[in-house]
């Protein structure tokens, strides 16, 4: 396999390479054994994500990318059971064929990005907005413990109370609890049609814009925004049958027109979501700062941006999912105490319209600064999640310095 | 009285007011039950806090004595997820009732756990907005009751769950600690313990405050119901639809006992001697509704409908929905009693599964009436009896669980949107291993260490069970040879 992924953040004392729960189990006992940390990946997109592993113990590293397979499609019932280490890329390759879809569009599909990967970072991408995070599509998870007790939870039928929602624990747990092996997910029935506009709008007029999208009677898609200081503009995604596309776009373009913005078609431009989807990531040696705000306040987060950059000699993009409120400030220039400290200033203006700031991908430095993950609140609740660590993982094998809280 | 509810009672009696604490047999006898009536204990206490520092009070109080609570809502539950303990106290949200903030532009509402689903749409639908989760009790069904059991409805299939709708929830703690898990954001650092809230059943905490995603009414809303000779000539209309690429808002099937029921007690215009009945609802923008429509009723016909009568405006829609929702207190029309579970099954294995309830009926010599949301192959089979008759009530209860449990051999699940509860917790080996139920069990520990909230739902004990543990079922991946049993 060829993809390539960022350097590992720690030194494997061993690497297993798992075909199948047995050997995933077989994998996971073998780092207990010698008393080793556990750091799993897939393709490696996202291991500079979290906090920086703890010192300690040697570690093994588990790569999940010998679990490839598509386990199960069933088509009629629109859901799928699939490898944890299988590339996005190729399950969507294979669903297509039946004209399905796992409705789920983070970056980074192109350097090989895992399914398994994307749950439990909890990315997303644009059609978040409508189709729901990952975490709302996995329906079944089988989890390894660090004890070796394989765990399963939630079933193979989209509706289902039965027991406790387990998988959204493992949801954006950046491998700390456990290692999951399989997931079973809902599909969607691909789109027949798809249309997208562009609509320059400075971050103000733009956030008037989705709250008047999110008010009319349109069902977009993906409702995008990007820009800085300057200006930026929406990218509205719309789909549905080709005959009613058309219609969809023009209540979109209708909402754009009140507030005197233009309307621009992209339909010709094949790339724009890709380009869209990866800027999400920023390129090499910049910091992504990941913020969650309600909708409504895209304008005090690219304020709030340019204040915390005003005066520095870093250079700031905002890129946001802004039917959704979660925006990735994409910081590049300058040094990484600089970064961590318009990283820190943003997080605190963020903090007080009631949202939060995540560091993602960042230089070298920027954590000596700053803490990725920022305060998680109630010191009860960073508790509560301490004890749900180590309810799953007692001894602190998988991954200890990654979350939240040093957990 | 035990002394630790007595003393329990003295220090309550303080905090609450002789109006928020019911210690009178009489007036604790009306809590004796929630929606499964065929369960019934009288609590020791029953607390009716009207804020979150009494919510906090009763807890500590409980944790101090180690007595255990059992949250409850407004009753309606189908699983005994609200039967309340003979040596604990029952805390029920129901004067918890303030619409706390709304947020029109955000499309977000806040609410205590004690307002009814309905009120909440009721609450913003000046703005064009209302919450999409609509069990057919949403009259009566608390907020609080919908976030523990994770509560579908009709709707369920194109819009999610309760679990897609709640951004956080205010939890007191078994400990009376208060934590807000989630956030107005979404993707609040740290794990998501809003998600795994959200269906626990009562079980790691009280939900004392709740905040609530809202979406835009959709521009057009289509509606049909098409006749079938068959229950599985219905399901593979629905089936067509689906692999057509249509996501409706809701499918609904009914079967000929059902359909009779529905149409006595609410008049919508049923057929009568139809073998099944679809209600489909396709909503959003008014050209895709309409393209769509156009689709369903031809896969309707060329899958066998015998009519299909499409809905004229708004009233006669509602017609139709209060007939569909009518099912349940109807079958009061042909049977006094009636249990009813909420298996789920693969969708395309409709036909079959519904042709071994049949035979399962027969063999137990009773009658089975089945209304159901078959877009997902969500069940609601109505063993019907008569109570008065114990040797039958205990038939069809034994009916019952083995249509439940019928439902997991056919690749399914126990439960829908209705919970384990009580009722269910025996059966849950059957669906999982006993490495599953042990895990989920820890989580519960790490919120709830001395098991004193809700205890003896959810999970089979030996007490709950007996000491024999429930017929092993082989893990899945043991099924497909991929592992040994550990
Ligand atoms: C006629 C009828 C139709 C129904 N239709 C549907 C349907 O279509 N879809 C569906 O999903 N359900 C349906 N139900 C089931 C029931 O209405 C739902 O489960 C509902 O969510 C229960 O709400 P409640 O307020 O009555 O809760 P209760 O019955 O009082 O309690 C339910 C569970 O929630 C816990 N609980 C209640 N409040 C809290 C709280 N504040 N904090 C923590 N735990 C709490 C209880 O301990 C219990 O375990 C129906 C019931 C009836 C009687």
């Amino acid at each position: 396999m060829t993809s390539t992924r960022s350097a590992s953040p720690v030194a494997a004392a061993a690497v297993h390479r798992p075909g199948d729960l047995a050997a995933a189990r077989d994998a996971v006992l073998a780092a207990r054994e010698a008393d080793a940390n556990i750091l799993v990946h897939g393709a490696g997109t996202k291991l500079g994500w979290g906090g920086r592993p703890a010192p300690g113990r040697n570690w093994h590293v588990v790569d999940t990318r010998g679990l490839n397979r598509l386990v199960r499609h069933d088509a009629g019932d629109m859901t799928a059971s699939v490898q944890a280490g299988m590339p996005l890329r190729e399950l969507q390759a294979q669903l297509a064929h039946a004209g399905q879809e796992l409705a789920a569009d983070p970056s980074r599909r192109a350097r090989g990005a895992t399914v398994g990967g994307v749950y439990a970072a909890g990315d997303g991408g644009p059609r978040r907005h409508h189709h729901g995070g990952v975490r709302d599509l996995v329906i079944g998870t089988t989890a390894v413990l660090a004890d070796g007790t394989v765990a399963r939870s939630g079933g193979d039928v989209i509706k289902n109370v039965a027991g406790y929602d387990l998988g959204k624990l493992w949801s954006g747990s950046l491998g700390t609890l456990g290692l999951v092996v399989e997931m079973t997910v809902r599909l969607h029935p691909l789109a027949e049609a798809a249309r997208a506009v562009r609509v320059p709008a400075a971050a103000d007029v733009a956030t008037a814009i989705v709250l008047d999208l999110l008010a009319s009677p349109a069902e977009p898609v993906a409702v995008e925004w990007s820009g800085g200081a300057g200006g930026g503009a929406l990218l509205v995604g719309v789909e549905g049958r080709a005959a009613a596309v058309d219609a969809q776009v023009a209540s979109v373009a209708a909402v754009a027109r009140r507030h005197a913005a233009t309307v621009e078609p992209v339909d010709g431009e094949p790339d724009v979501w890709d380009a869209w989807r990866e800027a999400h990531a920023g390129e090499p040696g910049a910091t992504v700062a990941r913020a969650a705000t309600r909708p409504g306040d895209l304008a005090a987060a690219a304020d709030a941006l340019d204040v915390a950059a005003d005066g520095t000699s870093v250079g700031t993009t905002l890129h946001s999912h802004a039917g959704l409120g979660l925006h990735d400030a994409v910081l590049r220039g300058g040094d990484a105490a600089e970064h961590a400290a318009v990283a820190a200033a943003w997080r605190e203006r963020i903090r007080a319209i009631g949202g939060s700031v995540v560091l993602r991908d960042r230089p070298a430095g920027v954590d000596e600064h700053v803490d990725p993950w920022g305060d998680p609140g109630s010191g009860r609740l960073l508790e509560l999640m301490r004890s749900v660590k180590s309810a799953l993982d007692p001894e602190r094998r998988f991954a200890p310095g990654r979350f939240v809280g040093g957990i | 009285m035990p002394m630790a509810i007595e003393d329990l009672r003295q220090e309550l009696t303080g905090l609450l007011g002789d109006r928020g604490l019911l210690t009178e047999w009489t007036q604790r006898r009306t809590y004796e039950s929630d929606g499964l009536t065929g369960y019934r204990i009288v609590p020791a206490l029953v607390a009716l806090p009207e804020d979150v520092q009494q919510v906090v009070g009763v807890v500590r109080a409980c944790a101090r004595h180690g007595v255990p609570l059992v949250p409850r809502g407004a009753g309606t539950g189908l699983s005994g997820g609200a039967l309340p303990h003979a040596d604990g106290v029952l805390i029920a949200l129901s004067r918890m009732r303030r619409i706390v903030e709304v947020d029109a532009a955000n499309q977000r509402i806040t609410v205590e756990p004690g307002v009814t689903n309905a009120q909440v749409s009721r609450a913003v639908a000046e703005h064009d907005l209302y919450y999409a989760p609509d069990p057919s009790s949403q009259v009566v069904c608390s907020i609080g009751g919908n976030v523990a059991e994770n509560s579908g409805g009709a709707h369920c299939l194109k819009y999610g769950f309760t679990t897609h709708h709640v951004l956080a929830c205010e939890v007191v703690l078994p400990d009376g600690e208060v934590v807000e898990l989630g956030g107005p954001t979404l993707d609040a650092p740290g794990y998501d313990l809003r998600g795994v809230f959200v269906g626990s059943e009562g079980t790691l905490g009280i939900v004392t405050k709740v905040s609530l995603r809202l979406l835009r009414r959709p521009d057009a809303v289509r509606t049909l119901v098409a006749d079938f000779p068959s229950p599985s000539a219905a399901g593979d209309a629905v089936s067509a639809n689906i692999a057509a690429g249509i996501v409706p808002a809701a499918v609904e099937m009914m079967d000929n006992l059902a359909i009779q029921a529905c149409e006595a007690d609410a008049h919508a215009g049923f057929t009568l001697d139809a073998g099944a009945a679809l209600i489909v609802e396709l909503d959003g923008p008014a050209a895709e509704c309409d393209a769509a429509f156009a689709d369903v009723t031809r896969l309707c016909n060329e899958n066998g409908a015998t009519s299909i009568r499409i809905a004229g405006d708004a009233s006669d829609r509602d017609l139709i929905w209060k007939g569909r929702k009518a099912a349940f207190a109807a079958m009061g029309r042909l049977s006094p009693d009636y249990f009813v579970q909420d298996g789920v099954i693969p969708r395309t294995r409709l036909g079959e599964c519904l042709a071994r309830i049949d035979e399962m009926a027969v063999e137990a010599g009773l009658r089975v009436a089945n209304v159901f949301h078959a877009g997902d192959g969500n069940l609601h089979p109505l063993v019907l009896y008569t109570a008065a008759d114990p040797e039958q009530a205990e038939r069809a209860e034994t009916l019952s669980r083995q249509i439940a449990e019928l439902c997991v051999s056919f690749g399914g699940s126990l439960s829908g949107e209705h919970g384990i509860g009580a009722d269910k917790a025996c059966s849950m080996p059957t669906m999982f291993t006993a490495d599953d139920l042990a895990v989920m069990d820890r989580v519960r520990a790490a919120f709830d260490p001395h098991g004193r909230c809700n205890p003896d739902k959810v999970f089979p004990t030996p007490r709950l069970c007996g000491e024999r543990p429930g017929p092993y079922r082989p893990h899945p991946l043991e099924s497909a040879g991929v592992i040994e049993r550990m």
